[in-house]
């Protein structure tokens, strides 16, 4: 895979020896790369080193083999989406989609083409406050596609949404994106939210990168136990009760999803119920082990009853080191 | 970045003298010149010092508790209750503090004043020898003190009631407080900042008053009228050691109202619109209020009318009637046809606009540095913006007075006095604070990622600044700009001290004109003066 938009060694160092990276990247053209972590992992100074809004203190950004770490970003002909949008309040709908359209014949054209892209033609001369979150935010999309930048960016996207409007924005907007073909980079801190949209994932963790891959990649076969509990949920095990569920080496530490433990007759690790919390087509058991641990399973609602005895086997595992690195 | 960072720590510095230079400089060149053993001892064993010193003083707090004590119930009447007229009226009480003070105060000498129109109609009434009274001394002050500085408790008060949580007063009211406890326990302790902002800006403004304490004062002095009487007798260095005396009362002033935790001011100007007012159920409450509004707008517009007519009487037609027997717009032809009439009118213009262009460019380059950059001297740079407004004007008119009236490049001292520049100087220093408030305000609520949403757009420095930075600062600019264009355009303080014949201003000239009993042309003056005020201040103030 040749990068379109390459990443290297790009670093940020803040006061108070914080610092950001170094993080190398390869972005495929076209390829919609999701940076998740939790708040303050770095993920937003990624970002924003890629608009060119903060400047590396060492490190390249390339795109289509062009260094533009220096570039200024007016110059930098990358879009960005804000999180709260960022539109110009005292410019309509048109006048906003238009701001970095060039002054040409063909600009309201181009308008129009940005905002039929995002289901919203013939919203020009709409002032942006009587428009609705979503229609803001699709607004703030057309605005930085209008210019036909290289490089599409997006800070946390949907997080001003409620959460029925977001899954359904989540879909156009992925969409979208793919409409037009751009290289996208945004930024989320929920897992769901970069398995929907992205076509791979990089996990940001106090500055450094954990693990890239596809959605599935990071679920089954996580790089670490950062990686593997931050991305879904997971039942850590050391010891005791990890030798119980089939790890071979005393010192290993096995992470196991809660739809991958499932109650049997005997056997297992065994503990009691207690709690049950029904989500309708299942339900998490949490069950307490002998040695105090709790953990959860996933299983069919009648699978078990509080208070009862269980024993629970893993159909599947993931193994990582005492360090909670892979082996 | 190193090197750009290091560009704007540069221009940090450099507007950081700029501003010293402007208003600290003088201050300092003032006060060592002060310390100066004869003068000292003249100022320290003349009773009249003391006195005028006292004076300030007492008229100032005096000031305040009159000011506080009109403004604060009608703040109330206006924020907590509907009656019919409410908005209008709520609008038009606040007008005083808008027009220059020079303008109010010969309304109200016309008005009240010993052959003013009042005076005159009691006299014709009952018949009298001579005027009932003479409007003059501290008690006149403090009347006119009083009913322009009203306003500030009013607007403070008004903007501080607004703030309040309902939910606040309701949750008071569970807990079981009734209506005197959720007053004296909830809403006095939340009021506090804004009464505290407005005291202390009353007292800043009353001990900085000039042209009521030099119309009205008669024998009885202030020190800003000591200070000018002074000046004017050539005595510079007791002039000198008398700023220094105002100067440090305003400091010390300023300070104690500040413990008593007053930082709320930026805030409490920001608002003043109601969020909800009760309608008055009780017919008789409701037709009281009413008349209470409508009958204290009218008495407190009347001194503006009074001006409106009397700049409609021609010279010399109105002497011991009631009423002027002719009226027309003779006053006015003189002043536009007659060129040296015209011309205080285009020197005080011209002045007042450059030093508020500049003064806006001052506060955006300050804005922007102190906001955006955040450069290390960003303190600075905003207590420098914000020093003129605790000191009064008379203090700075004696201190540019006496620094740039030496020739000596080496000490940053240059003659300006008597040209062109020293008045638009003396307006700029006074106009800082009114920009720097509004511009730095509008800064701060400025998002950043609209600027970083332009420069992703491909807008460069320039065009982000004028399509996107200007448009969002607009309404502090204006409402920044508006104020400090009608200050200088009505300053009296610093043009009494600095003025020369070619570049005196219109306040100087309805001042000559009173002096020459030419009262309809200084009543037409005063009347254009608030025309253009009025018109200027209400573009400011459009959102």
């Amino acid at each position: 895979m040749t990068g379109f938009l390459r990443i290297q060694a790009i670093e940020k160092r803040w006061g108070h020896g914080v610092t950001v990276g170094p993080i190398t990247l390869d972005i495929a053209r076209g390829e919609i790369l999701a940076l998740l972590g939790p708040s303050g992992s770095g993920k937003t100074t990624m970002l924003r080193l890629l608009a060119g809004f903060e400047t590396a203190d060492g490190g390249h950004i390339a795109v289509a083999n062009e260094d533009v770490t220096a570039v200024p970003p007016a110059r930098r002909r990358f879009g960005m989406v804000f999180q709260h949008y960022a539109l110009f309040p005292h410019l309509d709908v048109g006048e906003n989609v238009g701001f970095g359209v060039p002054r040409a014949p063909d600009r309201d054209a181009k308008v129009a083409a940005a905002l039929g892209l995002v289901d919203l033609a013939g919203y020009e001369r709409r002032s942006v406050h009587e428009l609705s979150g979503g229609q803001q935010q699709r607004v703030a999309l057309a605005r930085a596609l209008a210019p036909e930048p290289r490089v599409l960016l997006l800070d946390e996207p949907l997080s001003n949404l409620d959460p029925a409007l977001r899954e359904r924005t989540r879909r156009e907007l992925r969409q979208v994106i793919k409409r037009v073909g751009i290289t996208t980079v945004f930024v989320t801190h929920e897992q769901e939210e970069a398995f929907d949209l992205g076509d791979r994932i990089a996990v940001i963790n106090a500055g450094r990168l954990e693990q890239t891959g596809a959605p599935e990649e990071l679920y089954e076969a996580p790089a670490n136990l950062f990686v593997a509990t931050f991305v879904g949920r997971a039942n850590v095990f050391r010891g005791q009760s990890a030798r119980a569920l089939g790890a071979t080496d005393g010192r290993a530490v096995l992470v196991v999803r809660p739809e991958r433990l499932r109650f049997s007759a005997a056997g297992g690790l065994p503990g009691v119920v207690r709690e049950r919390r029904y989500t309708g087509a299942a339900a998490f058991f949490i069950v307490e082990s002998d040695d105090g641990e709790r953990f959860e399973v996933l299983a069919q609602p009648d699978a078990a009853r509080v208070g009862e005895r269980v024993h629970v086997e893993a159909t599947r595992t993931i193994a990582l080191s005492e360090n909670g690195a892979r082996p | 970045m190193r090197r750009r960072l290091r560009t704007t720590e540069l221009a940090a510095l450099g507007l950081a003298m700029l501003l010293a230079w402007l208003v600290i400089y003088p201050i300092l060149v003032v006060a060592g010149d002060a310390a100066d053993a004869t003068a000292l001892r003249g100022f320290f064993t003349r009773p009249g010092e003391w006195a005028a010193l006292w004076a300030s003083i007492w008229i100032s707090l005096a000031s305040v508790v009159l000011a506080g004590a009109i403004g604060i119930p009608l703040a109330f009447l206006f924020e907590w209750f509907d009656f019919p007229g409410r908005k209008t009226l709520g609008a038009l009480i606040a007008l005083p503090v808008v027009l220059p003070p020079l303008v109010g105060v010969i309304a109200f000498l016309f008005l009240y004043g010993e052959s003013g129109f009042i005076a005159r109609a009691i006299q014709a009434a009952l018949n009298l020898e001579q005027a009932p009274w003479r409007l003059q001394g501290a008690v006149a002050i403090l009347l006119v003190h009083a009913y322009s500085m009203y306003v500030y408790f009013y607007l403070f008060t008004r903007a501080g009631l607004a703030k309040l949580d309902v939910s606040t007063l309701e949750a008071a009211q569970a807990l079981g407080a009734d209506r005197r406890a959720t007053f004296w326990r909830v809403i006095v302790p939340l009021l506090r900042p804004s009464l505290v902002g407005a005291a202390m800006l009353t007292f800043l403004t009353a001990l900085g008053s000039f042209s009521a304490p030099y119309i009205f004062g008669g024998g009885f002095r202030v020190m800003t009228t000591q200070i000018v009487a002074t000046k004017l007798n050539g005595d510079l260095p007791l002039a000198m050691v008398e700023t220094m005396a105002l100067a440090v009362v305003a400091v010390v002033g300023w300070l104690i109202l500040r413990r008593t935790e007053g930082d709320d001011i930026l805030v409490a100007l920001g608002k003043g619109i109601a969020p909800r007012p009760r309608p008055i159920r009780r017919s008789g409450i409701r037709l009281l209020a009413t008349a209470a509004g409508w009958g204290l707008a009218v008495v407190l517009l009347l001194p503006h009318l009074t001006l409106l007519l009397v700049s409609l009487v021609p010279y010399g037609a109105w002497t011991t009637e009631i009423l002027p027997p002719a009226i027309n717009f003779e006053n006015y032809r003189r002043l536009f046809s007659e060129a040296e009439r015209l011309r205080p009118m285009l020197n005080s213009l011209w002045m007042a606009a450059a030093s508020t262009a500049i003064a806006v460019a001052l506060a955006l380059v300050g804005g922007w540095l102190v906001v955006r950059r955040r450069v290390a001297l960003r303190r600075v740079i905003e207590g420098l913006l914000a020093l003129p407004w605790a000191l009064p004007g008379t203090v700075f008119a004696i201190a540019l007075a006496i620094t740039f009236s030496v020739n000596a490049p080496l000490q940053l001292r240059f003659v300006l006095v008597g040209t062109v520049v020293i008045l638009p100087l003396a307006y700029l220093v006074r106009a800082l604070p009114l920009t720097g408030r509004g511009i730095l305000a509008s800064y701060r609520q400025l998002d950043p990622s609209l600027e970083e949403a332009a420069a992703s757009l491909g807008a460069g420095g320039w065009r982000t600044l004028a399509r996107v930075t200007l448009p969002q600062l607009r309404p502090g600019l204006a409402a920044g700009a508006s104020l400090a264009f009608v200050a200088g355009l009505g300053d009296i303080v610093a043009s009494i001290v600095l003025y020369t014949y070619e570049t005196r201003p219109v306040s100087i000239e309805i001042l000559s004109s009173l002096r020459l009993s030419e009262t309809g042309v200084a009543a037409a003056f005063g009347v254009v003066l608030m025309l253009v005020s009025a018109v200027v201040l209400s573009v400011g103030a459009r959102r």
